[in-house]
Parts: structure tokens; C-alpha cells; sequence
């Protein structure tokens, strides 16, 4: 007789199972009924079926199932399912997007989680796969934890590959178990989802050359180049000058491994791959994040601009259009100032403008490059930070035998500060003598002092010098110099 | 067809054709010191074989013998209008690529460009000498190039430098050419020709 036998159930939502039974050899699957029921108190339900496979809710501990098959002859069954002899295995998970970003290499994956499905919240684990050469080399296996919560959750996860995506394709696919600890059955993997391939370069008709294309790597770097070529064609790969051992990625697809990568030129290290036909190749710009900008030093000379300059510190050895930038951003006034710095200079010098009515400078001098990024900071009040610009027009406006009156002329507005001027007399048969001088500032302003107590019909050389009175910074720069002789004594 | 070369004109070219060899020399010397510093600075392989330069016309021809002194002119100004741009957008490359950090390269980039300026406008007056209409340039120059991988960007200056190199050696024998004295009517092609 067509006994119902190997009923197995299996659950996919804890909600509900498929139950699946077969009929003995000798008989042939006809119309069968299948009852089941709970406990005696609950009335049985029944199905017609010829599929041999019935969805019915999963019992809170067990049920009993009656199965009366009418294939060659009439066979009735019974059958008692507890909860623990039904499994229980996730439906195998849809990815949603899989997104190359070539110029990281990176894969950015995303899924949903199907939480929606399940009953009550629960812990999931996500086993990610990556696969190249035909989804047949797993390259690397990781396991994502997630929480379940009866929503779908659309969850992400990136992976930066260390071959460029261009060079071969890869294929990711995901598997999740969901450890449902209140469902007594056994509980197994889902199956794995279809695969999700970024083709490569090598699929590509016609394609050829070196990948990745014109990076820029820091320093002791790890890089994969490939060379992408038709089928059985010879090529050998060099990295600046070397050769390498190349890898085979795919029947189209070669690749060499540097490893530390050192600092390259200024134009670059050249990945030549030589083709039977011709040379294909890339540059890759290998250099250094910006050092943090060292002694950071604010100071106006004219309180119109504010000077900024500082050390660069270690060389990046990028230049151009990867060249280091500089910029200057003022907290206070949440102004943003770039700067022009010419890589090749030692000093480094940035202007920002005085801002009206603000004396004191929150600055952040942010440097960075396709590398990396780096700051410094400075609280600066310029009124203490003056350094005036040359006094000019250093001319004699009145003389008599014992003195000498002087006057000079400061670009820049001090109307902040009280100035300082240093005159320095030379001549009169004496030592060099310093006579100090201090003024209230004035705008873009002309300035006098008198010099007395100076020897009748001598000749004597002056010259000046400036500084902030109240909170010395640095001296300007000695002005030009002027000589005069003091008239003969009445 | 000018006829028979009158004795102005005729000591007018000799004048033009030795003052453009002489160009033509001292453009070759500069340029082969500059593709040596640029294989270097480019670190690039001085052996490397590079195709031939797209709108560049090679130096090489055949039956040199046979060309007319105006195929010669025609031919070295349409090279080296071709010259000018390839060098312009090479001199914009290196200052995006190397900026500052090059400045020597980009000077001496810089001054072959300038002699190939002054040795294109050389030709034109050749032309001129000759009655010749100067061949217009193309509107807006020739055509903009593709966007070459910075590789390809070295690749095709090596080929432009090596091409140019060429070029002037072809126009010093071009210009000997030019500048013998121009035959009988119906003898062998000097400037003139008959048509």
C-alpha cells in the first residue's frame, strides 16, 4: 500500500511550516487528505493535496497529523509532530545593491533584513561571502551581527578589496542564521543568496590596460596593480624600475603586489605592463598625509591683514593638483580663508583679513592633501601681535644746534594700539645712542619726535624703528637712513 | 607658376632658408636635451616603444627626392602647427601634473615651444616669399585630444618629443633643399613647380 511516510516540516517565519511527506515506493502519489489538530480539545483541520506538501501555522509544542493518501489503494497514516522535530531555516536573503566605488576599491553592499517576517525580535548573523575567478575562490568570509525587529530593516555593509575591482570580477553573495532561542527544533543556515557580480575589467571585449588608473597612496602601502590583455598573450609588469612575480587573476587579468610602497617622484611611479603589442600602463602618486603644521605664528603689520606662517614639517611629495591645501578658518567669525602656498618654499604664509571691531583670532590652519588631512590651532590677539611695517619717509622737519626734529611715515591703521619707535643716533662723536619714543597710534599716519640735547654743528646719522608700546611683538625693520648736521652754536 | 626666381627674391629665401636651418639646428639640440630630462623626469623607459602620435605627421616620407619646395613647405608648417599645440597641451599637463615641483622641465618645455612658434611663423614667410597662400589654421585649432590617462599622457609626449626630433632633422635637409638656387623652367623641382 502507498504509505505516507517521511512527513518532515520545516519552518522559514516561525509563523508558519511546509510539511512534506512521500509515499512508499510501490505506490503512486494520488489525492491525499491531510488532517491535523492540536490537542483533542481543537478540531482537526483538513486539506486536500496532491503535492505531497501542506503550509500549516507552526504549533506552540506539537500537533497531530492524519494523512490519508488515495493513490493505488487507500492508506491512512498518523503522524505526532512536536515543535522539536521541526526545523527551522531563514529564507535565503535578497540583496538589494551591490555598488562598486573604483577609486577605493570598495564594494558597498545592501541587504533587508526580512525582520518583518518573524514574530518577535531576534538575533541574526549575516554571513557575507566574496568570491573572484568564476565565484569559485572565496576570498574572504565575514559574519555581521544584527537585531531583528519585526520591521525590514535594510542593513549595509562595505568591503575594500585589496585587488581594484577593475582587475577581475567579484561576486559577493549572503547567507543568515537567526538564532531563535524560544524554538526548540533545530535551526539552520538559510541558503545562500544568488551571487551579486561587479565584472571586471577582463569581461570587458577589447579592454586593456593597468588598473587602478592615477591613484594616490600613502607611504608603506600595500598596492595591487593588474594588467587586463587578450587571452594567451605574453606581458610582463614592472613597478618604477623593478619587474614583479606576477599573479594570475583571471585567463585576462595579471597582477603584481608592491609591497611597502616608498615615496615616488614628482611625476609619479609608472606600473608599465608590456604587451606583445605595445606598453599599457598607470602612474601611482605614493606620498605622505600632512604633518601637522609646527609653530603656528600670527601677527599683523598693518592691521589690515593678519600674516600667518608656520612649518610644514615633512615633505608630502605631492605635488600639483595633489599638491597639500591650506586653508584658514577664524571660529569667531566662521570665515574661511584658502591659502596659496607654493610647495617648493620653505616658508609658509597665509593672510587673513582684519575683521572690523575684532581683535581677537580663533584660527584653525587645516591642511590636507588626497592622503590625509591635519590641523593646528591659535588663539591670537593682534593688538599683541604687531609687527609694524618699515617706517618710511624718514625725513628732518626742524634742526637747530642742540636738536633735531624727525618725522617718518607707517603704512598700516594703529588707531589700536599706542606705538613704540626706537631712533637711532649715530655720530656726534660718540657711541651709538637708542632714544625711545612712544605715540598714539594713527591711521596709515605720519609720526615726529625731537631729538634734543645733541652737539652744536655735528653731523649725525638717524634711523627708526617701530613696535607695539603696550604689548611688544617685533621690531619693523629699520627705516632707510637719514643724516643731518646740526647748525652751528648762536 | 613665379617665374624664374628674380635676384631679390632669390637672396631673400637663401637668407630665410639658412637662418631656418640654423633654427631647425638649435631647436633639434633643445630638443633632444629636453627628452632626455623628460624621460627621466617622467620615469619612463628612453627604449620604450610609443605608437605613433595621433595628428602628428611623421617626419618619415617617402620619396623624398620628389617632393616640390612648396610640398616641403606645406608639409613642415602643417607639422609643426601641429607641433605648437601638442607642446601647448603638454606644457598645460606638466603644470597640472608637476607644478611647481618641476619648473626646470616646464622651461625648457616652454622654450621649444616658443622655437616652434618662431619656426612655424619662419615656414609662413617662406610661403609668403613664394606668393603661396598660407594654409588657414583650423578655426579653433585642431581638435581638442581625448583625455589620456596620465600614462598615456606621458607616453604620447615622449612620442611627441621623439616625432619633433625627427622633424627638425627633415626640415634642415627640407630648407638645403629650398635653398639651392631654383632651376631652369621643366628641370628638377627646386621651391617652384610646374603644374
Amino acid at each position: 500500500l502507498g504509505d505516507p511516510q517521511n512527513l518532515k516540516c520545516v519552518t522559514h517565519n516561525l509563523h508558519k511550516m511546509l510539511c512534506t511527506w512521500n509515499v512508499s515506493s510501490r505506490g503512486r502519489r494520488g489525492q491525499a487528505e491531510f488532517c491535523y489538530t492540536a490537542n483533542d480539545l481543537t478540531p482537526q483541520v483538513c486539506f486536500k493535496t496532491k503535492e505531497g506538501r501542506v503550509e500549516i501555522p507552526v504549533p506552540e509544542s506539537s500537533i497531530t497529523v492524519t494523512i490519508k493518501s488515495s493513490g493505488t489503494a487507500f492508506a491512512t497514516k498518523a503522524f505526532v509532530i512536536h515543535q522539536k522535530d521541526i526545523s527551522f531555516v531563514p529564507v535565503a536573503p535578497h540583496i538589494l545593491s551591490l555598488t562598486p566605488e573604483f577609486p577605493t576599491s570598495t564594494l558597498h553592499l545592501k541587504w533587508s533584513d526580512s525582520g518583518s517576517v518573524f514574530p518577535y525580535g531576534l538575533d541574526a548573523l549575516w554571513q557575507i561571502q566574496i568570491l573572484r575567478k568564476n565565484a569559485m575562490e572565496v576570498v574572504t568570509q565575514v559574519t555581521y551581527y544584527s537585531k531583528l525587529t519585526q520591521e525590514d530593516v535594510i542593513l549595509s555593509w562595505n568591503w575594500t578589496s585589496d585587488v581594484p575591482l577593475e582587475c577581475t570580477s567579484h561576486y559577493v553573495k549572503i547567507r543568515c542564521y537567526i538564532n531563535a532561542t524560544q524554538f526548540v527544533g533545530p535551526k539552520d543556515w538559510s541558503d545562500w543568496s544568488p551571487a551579486e557580480v561587479i565584472p571586471g575589467k577582463d569581461t570587458e571585449p577589447g579592454e586593456s590596460g593597468v588598473f587602478p588608473l592615477d591613484r594616490v597612496v600613502a607611504v608603506g602601502s600595500d598596492l595591487t596593480f593588474c594588467c587586463i590583455h587578450e587571452e594567451d598573450q605574453r606581458i610582463n609588469m614592472t613597478y618604477g624600475s623593478k619587474s614583479y612575480a606576477m599573479m594570475q587573476l583571471s585567463s585576462r587579468s595579471h597582477a603584481i603586489r608592491v609591497l611597502n610602497a616608498s615615496v615616488s617622484s614628482s611625476s609619479g611611479t609608472n606600473v608599465v605592463c608590456r604587451l606583445e603589442d605595445g606598453l599599457e600602463g598607470s602612474v601611482v602618486f605614493v606620498g605622505y598625509a600632512p604633518d601637522v603644521p609646527q609653530n603656528l605664528s600670527c601677527e599683523t603689520s598693518n592691521f589690515l591683514t593678519v600674516k600667518c606662517t608656520w612649518k610644514p614639517g615633512r615633505p608630502s611629495g605631492l605635488y600639483a593638483d595633489r599638491k597639500t591645501k591650506y586653508s584658514l578658518f577664524e571660529r569667531t567669525s566662521g570665515k574661511n580663508v584658502s591659502c596659496e602656498v607654493n610647495e617648493m618654499s620653505k616658508d609658509r604664509v597665509c593672510d587673513f583679513p582684519v575683521l572690523p571691531d575684532q581683535k581677537t583670532y580663533d584660527f584653525v590652519l587645516g591642511v590636507s592633501n588626497p592622503i590625509g588631512q591635519a590641523q593646528s590651532s591659535l588663539l591670537v590677539d593682534i593688538t599683541q601681535r604687531v609687527r609694524p611695517k618699515t617706517p618710511e619717509m624718514l625725513t628732518v622737519i626742524g634742526n637747530n644746534s642742540t636738536s633735531i626734529q624727525l618725522r617718518w611715515h607707517i603704512n598700516g591703521s594703529f588707531t589700536w594700539i599706542r606705538l613704540l619707535c626706537q631712533i637711532e643716533i649715530s655720530g656726534g662723536h660718540s657711541e651709538r645712542k637708542l632714544h625711545n619714543v612712544s605715540m598714539p597710534g594713527g591711521k596709515s599716519s605720519t609720526y615726529t619726535a625731537q631729538l634734543n640735547a645733541l652737539h652744536p654743528y655735528t653731523k649725525y646719522q638717524f634711523r627708526v624703528r617701530c613696535s607695539a608700546a603696550d604689548h611688544f611683538w617685533r621690531w619693523s625693520d629699520w627705516s632707510r637712513g637719514v643724516e643731518q648736521t646740526t647748525s652751528e652754536a648762536p | 607658376m613665379a617665374a624664374a626666381d628674380s635676384p631679390s627674391a632669390a637672396l631673400r629665401r637663401r637668407d630665410l632658408c639658412s637662418r631656418g636651418i640654423r633654427l631647425a639646428g638649435k631647436m633639434r639640440a633643445d630638443v633632444v636635451d629636453l627628452l632626455d630630462a623628460y624621460v627621466e623626469q617622467q620615469g619612463l623607459d628612453a627604449s620604450a616603444s610609443v605608437a605613433a602620435v595621433e595628428g602628428v605627421p611623421l617626419a618619415a616620407v617617402e620619396r623624398w627626392d620628389e617632393q616640390t619646395g612648396t610640398q616641403r613647405l606645406l608639409e613642415n608648417l602643417a607639422a609643426y602647427r601641429a607641433f605648437r599645440a601638442l607642446l601647448a597641451q603638454m606644457l598645460e599637463e606638466q603644470r597640472e601634473q608637476l607644478g611647481e615641483a618641476d619648473a626646470g622641465l616646464g622651461r625648457a618645455l616652454a622654450a621649444v615651444l616658443l622655437q616652434v612658434s618662431a619656426f612655424t611663423y619662419h615656414l609662413e614667410e617662406l610661403l609668403r616669399l613664394e606668393s603661396r597662400g598660407i594654409p588657414g589654421e583650423e578655426e579653433d585649432g585642431p581638435p581638442a585630444p581625448p583625455r589620456l590617462s596620465l600614462f598615456e599622457q606621458k607616453l604620447r609626449g615622449l612620442g611627441v618629443l621623439r616625432e619633433l626630433a625627427q622633424w627638425a632633422v627633415r626640415s634642415v635637409r627640407d630648407l638645403r633643399q629650398l635653398a639651392k638656387p631654383s632651376p631652369a623652367p621643366g628641370a628638377a623641382p627646386g621651391l617652384a613647380e610646374s603644374p
